[in-house]
């Protein structure tokens, strides 16, 4: 079983309030080392220069989109197989179906209770410490 | 004139004239948006300002809490042509129509959609909240204007049910 603690997660979300929404949730899930950005461009850079376990990026976003971030993640030769968790609205099944022919691990449908993003974390590391 | 009605954890974002989208108000929060450059403007009615911790919860609940309707309707906004730097607010509602329940939610849920628009830069306009009295708002997307009415002496507004839920991550490939 890992320990959250060991897990460093990277936060992705053009809305800061959701940003430290998601912060709390997962400071209350045990993860300690948890980042956060406004958009995929600067997280890119941030999770290239010092690599995460975890990416939890939303959907929409106005510069880069998550499927195209995700993308990007996937084509790149280092952080290529970084978990990445995508935050979708609810009627985006399509999305859904599109990032998992990207490669997303996991995701979890908007809004969502912090018990949710603990699931859907554990079905890609297993239960959580 | 067409006419929007929205109820608790709905919203409505609309870029044309001649409509008004309206909702009734006790302790809920209703934040009017606009851009005035794109026109686009949206209303949102959400009852609670944030889920706590261990708390579980549906997806129609989750859909009455302020910061997930705040994401709704700026992202409806934004699919609209509105831009979050040009976004000013108005916000309403807040009353704490119901004595000696503990926590003042009408207080907590103003006070938190204060600090959104604040994190989120949002400028804010007129502003009516607190008090103990219901109100009716009255908000014109296409011209950014709105009228708040009272409603009553201090008369609670039963909640209505919350909407089902959307089927959400019923998607099963993981």
């Amino acid at each position: 079983m890992p320990a959250a603690s060991a897990i460093k997660v990277m936060v992705v979300d053009d809305q800061a309030s959701m940003r430290a929404m998601i912060r709390r949730a997962l400071q209350d899930l045990g993860f300690k080392d948890v980042r956060d950005k406004a958009g995929p461009v600067e997280a890119l850079s941030a999770v290239r220069s010092d690599r995460v376990h975890l990416i939890i990026s939303d959907y929409n976003m106005p510069d880069m989109d998550g499927l195209q971030f995700l993308e990007q993640v996937r084509k790149d030769p280092v952080i290529g197989k970084t978990v990445f968790i995508m935050l979708t609205g609810s009627a985006d099944k399509e999305i859904v179906q599109k990032a998992a022919a990207l490669g997303v691990n996991n995701y979890v449908v908007k809004p969502f209770a912090p018990a949710a993003l603990k699931e859907k974390i554990e079905r890609v590391f297993g239960e959580l410490t | 004139m067409k006419r929007l009605p929205i109820i608790q954890g709905e919203y409505q974002v609309v870029a044309e004239p001649d409509v008004m989208i309206t909702t009734l108000l006790g302790s809920c929060i209703a934040v009017c948006l606009q851009d005035r450059l794109a026109k686009v403007g949206g209303m949102n009615h959400f009852l609670l300002a944030e889920p706590s911790g261990g708390r579980q919860l549906s997806a129609a609940d989750m859909q009455c809490y302020g910061i997930h309707a705040m994401e709704l309707l700026i992202n409806e906004m934004m699919k609209r042509g509105a831009i979050r730097s040009r976004m000013s607010a108005q916000l309403y509602g807040g009353a704490n129509v119901v004595s000696g329940l503990g926590a003042p939610i009408g207080t907590n849920n103003a006070a938190f959609a204060r600090r959104f628009l604040e994190v989120e830069g949002i400028a804010v306009g007129h502003t009516d909240v607190g008090g103990r009295q219901a109100r009716k708002v009255e908000f014109l997307p296409y011209l950014g204007k709105a009228r708040c009415t009272y409603v009553g002496d201090a008369a609670p507004v039963a909640p209505p049910m919350p909407v089902a839920a959307v089927a959400g991550g019923d998607l099963e490939l993981f």
